[in-house]
C-alpha cells in the first residue's frame, strides 16, 4: 500500500489501557490558562519515567467551559486507577493552584468512576475553605492570597488507552522532522486525543528492556536507529537516514485510530519513504492499530 | 409527554390553607387520582381533600404545576424532597419550609420564612433549590443547612436568619439584618445590602463560584442574571462574628 509514493507497511502500533481523566482549565485570559496548562502537563511524557502522561487535549472558547471563562482541556493518564488520584492531586496542586487567576473542573461528569480532586486539596485552606454544592457537584474554594482558588471535588475516571503510534521513516532528518509536524499539526485539537511528547513527536523510541543492563526496563530502539544500521537487526529500508516516532494516547481506540489516519495521511509527503508502527509481537497490548486497516477507513 | 401533573385552583381558598402534607415524600410517582387524596388543612373547617380544592390532571412524571391564587397557601412544599415543584402565583408563608430536595419553583411572591425552619427547629433546608421570582417575607432561609435559595426581587427582614451553611442570592433588595446569626452560610447580594454590624469587611474581587451559580440560575431557571454580575466584582463581609463567623456577604459592586 502506498499513499502517494509513501510505503505503509503491513503492520500494527500496540497499545495498552490505561486510566484516563479530563481537566478543565481556566483562567482570566488565554496566557493564564495556557501558563497553568503548560506546567499541568509538563514532565508527563511517559509513565516510564514521568508517572504519568497528559497533554493538551484542546483550547476551548468560553461558551464551553464551566465558568464562561477561557479555558484548555488536558487529558491525565497513568496506569492504574490510583496512581491517577495522586497524579491530579500533586499536579493540579502545584501547578493550577499556584497559577494566577485560574480555576480547575472534571471533563468527564457523566462518568460513574469518580475520584476526589479538590477533596484533597482543600486541606491547603487551612480550615478556612468553604464548598459549594452546584448542580449536584461540589466545589471548593480555596482561600489563596489572590483571591480565592476553586477546583471540583471530584474527577471522572475511565478507561482509555495509550501508546498509539507511527513511524516516520525518511530520507533526511529534515524530511522526517517536516513530516512529523505535519502529523502532529494535524491531529492537534482532535476530541479526545493527546499527544504527550514535544510537539507530538518523540527521536527515541524505545524497545523493552536491554541488552546489558536487567534494570532498565526501556532502551533505544536499535533497529529504526539509522546510524546502527550496520552493526544491529536493523529494520530500516534502503535510504532511510531519519526516524520520527508519533505517540498518541486518547480516551478510546477510536479517537486515536481516526487521529492516526489524519496523522498519517499528512505524514506521506517528499522526503518521506515508509510509515511504519512500534509493536511488540501483539503480546503486550491489547489494542492493535493496524496501518492499512486505518488507512483504508476500516477497523483499526 | 404530559409535562407532569397540573393542579388547577376551583375556587379562590377562602381561608388560610395548611398544604404541608401536600408534597411530601413520596409524591412523584403519584397519579392524578392518587393526589388528589392528599390532605390539606383548612384553618376553619378542617381537613379536604387536595381533589376537594384542585382539578388534577395530567401523568406522574415527578414535575406538578399548581395554577391558582394561593396566597392563603401555606407551608406549601414543606419537607419537599424529590421532583420538580411550579407555583403559577404567590403563596402564603413558609413555603419550601424544610426543603430536603427537588426544586420548588414559587413564580410570584411568597410570604414570610420561605425555605425557613419550623418555628422551635434548628434545621431549615437541608437541600434543594428555592426559586422565588418575585418577593419574599422576612426571614426566608431563616436556620438553613444547605441548599439554595432564589430570590429575585427583594427579601423581607432578616432573611438567612441562622443559616448553618447552604445560599440565598437576592437579586433585589435585601431587608434590614439580613444573613444576622449565620454560621457558614452565604449570601448573595446583586441588589442593595446593608450587612450587619456584627459583619466585617474583607476584600473587593470576582469569585469564580459565583460565575457558575450564577449560569446555573439562567440556563436551568430562565432568571435574568445580567452580564455585570458575571462580570462584576463583589464585596466580601465575613460574619456573623457573634456567630462561627465562616460566613459570608458577597455584595456585588459596579466595576
Amino acid at each position: 500500500m502506498k499513499i502517494r509514493g509513501v510505503f505503509i507497511e503491513d503492520t500494527f502500533a500496540e497499545a495498552f489501557t490505561m486510566r484516563v481523566s479530563r481537566v478543565i482549565v481556566t483562567g482570566r485570559n488565554a496566557r493564564w490558562v495556557r501558563e497553568a496548562a503548560l506546567k499541568l502537563t509538563g514532565f508527563a511524557t511517559s509513565v516510564i519515567g514521568c508517572k504519568v502522561e497528559a497533554g493538551i487535549e484542546r483550547e476551548l472558547p468560553a461558551t464551553e467551559t464551566p465558568d464562561g471563562r477561557p479555558g484548555i482541556s488536558i487529558l491525565l493518564m497513568t496506569m492504574g486507577k490510583d496512581d491517577l488520584g495522586k497524579r491530579l492531586i500533586e499536579r493540579i496542586g502545584q501547578t493550577v493552584l499556584t497559577c494566577p487567576t485560574t480555576a480547575c473542573f472534571d471533563g468527564l461528569p457523566d462518568v460513574p468512576d469518580r475520584v476526589g480532586v479538590g477533596s484533597a486539596l482543600r486541606f491547603f485552606g487551612d480550615g478556612f475553605q468553604s464548598s459549594k454544592m452546584i448542580a449536584g457537584q461540589r466545589f471548593w474554594r480555596i482561600p489563596v492570597m489572590e483571591g480565592e482558588f476553586l477546583v471540583q471535588e471530584k474527577f471522572g475516571m475511565l478507561k482509555g488507552v495509550g501508546g498509539g503510534n507511527f513511524l516516520i521513516l525518511a530520507t533526511t532528518a529534515d524530511a522526517a522532522l517536516a513530516a512529523a509536524e505535519a502529523a502532529a499539526d494535524s491531529m492537534a485539537a482532535q476530541p479526545g486525543v493527546i499527544l504527550p511528547f514535544p510537539g507530538g513527536v518523540v527521536r527515541s523510541g524505545s524497545k523493552v528492556g536491554s541488552r546489558r543492563s536487567k534494570t532498565m526496563i526501556a532502551s533505544t530502539n536499535d533497529a529504526f536507529c539509522p546510524t546502527l544500521r550496520a552493526v544491529t537487526q536493523t529494520a530500516l529500508p534502503e535510504g532511510v537516514n531519519s526516524v520520527l516516532e508519533i505517540v498518541i494516547n486518547g480516551t478510546d481506540a477510536p479517537a486515536i485510530a481516526t487521529a492516526m489516519k489524519s496523522g498519517i495521511d499528512a505524514a506521506c509527503r517528499d522526503g518521506v519513504v515508509a510509515i511504519s508502527a512500534g509493536n511488540y509481537g501483539g503480546k503486550l497490548g491489547p489494542h492493535h492499530f493496524h496501518l492499512r486497516k486505518i488507512m483504508e477507513g476500516g477497523e483499526a | 409527554m404530559s409535562g407532569g401533573l397540573v393542579a388547577r385552583l376551583k375556587a379562590a381558598l377562602p381561608e388560610r390553607a395548611d398544604f404541608g402534607e401536600v408534597l411530601t415524600q413520596p409524591w412523584a410517582t403519584f397519579s392524578a387520582r392518587e393526589m388528589a387524596e392528599r390532605q390539606v388543612y383548612l384553618d376553619r373547617e378542617g381537613r379536604v381533600r387536595l381533589g376537594d380544592l384542585f382539578d388534577i390532571t395530567g401523568e406522574p412524571e415527578g414535575r406538578i404545576r399548581l395554577v391558582g391564587d394561593l396566597q392563603n397557601a401555606d407551608r406549601l412544599g414543606a419537607g419537599l424532597s424529590e421532583g420538580e415543584v411550579t407555583v403559577e402565583g404567590s403563596v402564603g408563608q413558609e413555603a419550601g419550609m424544610a426543603l430536603a430536595g427537588g426544586s420548588l419553583d414559587i413564580q410570584g411572591n411568597a410570604g414570610p420564612r420561605v425555605g425557613a425552619a419550623p418555628l422551635g427547629y434548628k434545621r431549615g433546608m437541608t437541600g434543594g433549590e428555592l426559586i422565588v421570582r418575585g418577593s419574599a417575607g422576612p426571614e426566608a432561609g431563616a436556620a438553613m443547612r444547605r441548599g439554595l435559595l432564589v430570590i429575585a426581587k427583594s427579601a423581607g427582614e432578616r432573611t438567612g436568619l441562622g443559616m448553618i451553611a447552604g445560599t440565598v442570592v437576592v437579586f433585589g433588595t435585601a431587608g434590614r439584618e439580613t444573613g444576622l446569626w449565620s454560621k457558614r452560610g452565604s449570601i448573595v447580594a446583586l441588589g442593595r445590602i446593608t450587612p450587619p454590624a456584627t459583619y466585617s469587611y474583607a476584600c473587593t474581587y470576582q469569585p469564580i463560584v459565583l460565575r457558575l451559580m450564577l449560569a446555573r440560575l439562567s440556563v436551568t431557571y430562565g432568571l435574568s442574571v445580567q452580564r455585570k454580575h458575571f462580570t462584576g466584582s463583589y464585596r466580601r463581609y465575613s460574619g456573623d462574628m457573634a456567630e462561627l463567623g465562616k460566613g459570608e456577604i458577597l455584595e456585588w459592586v459596579a466595576k
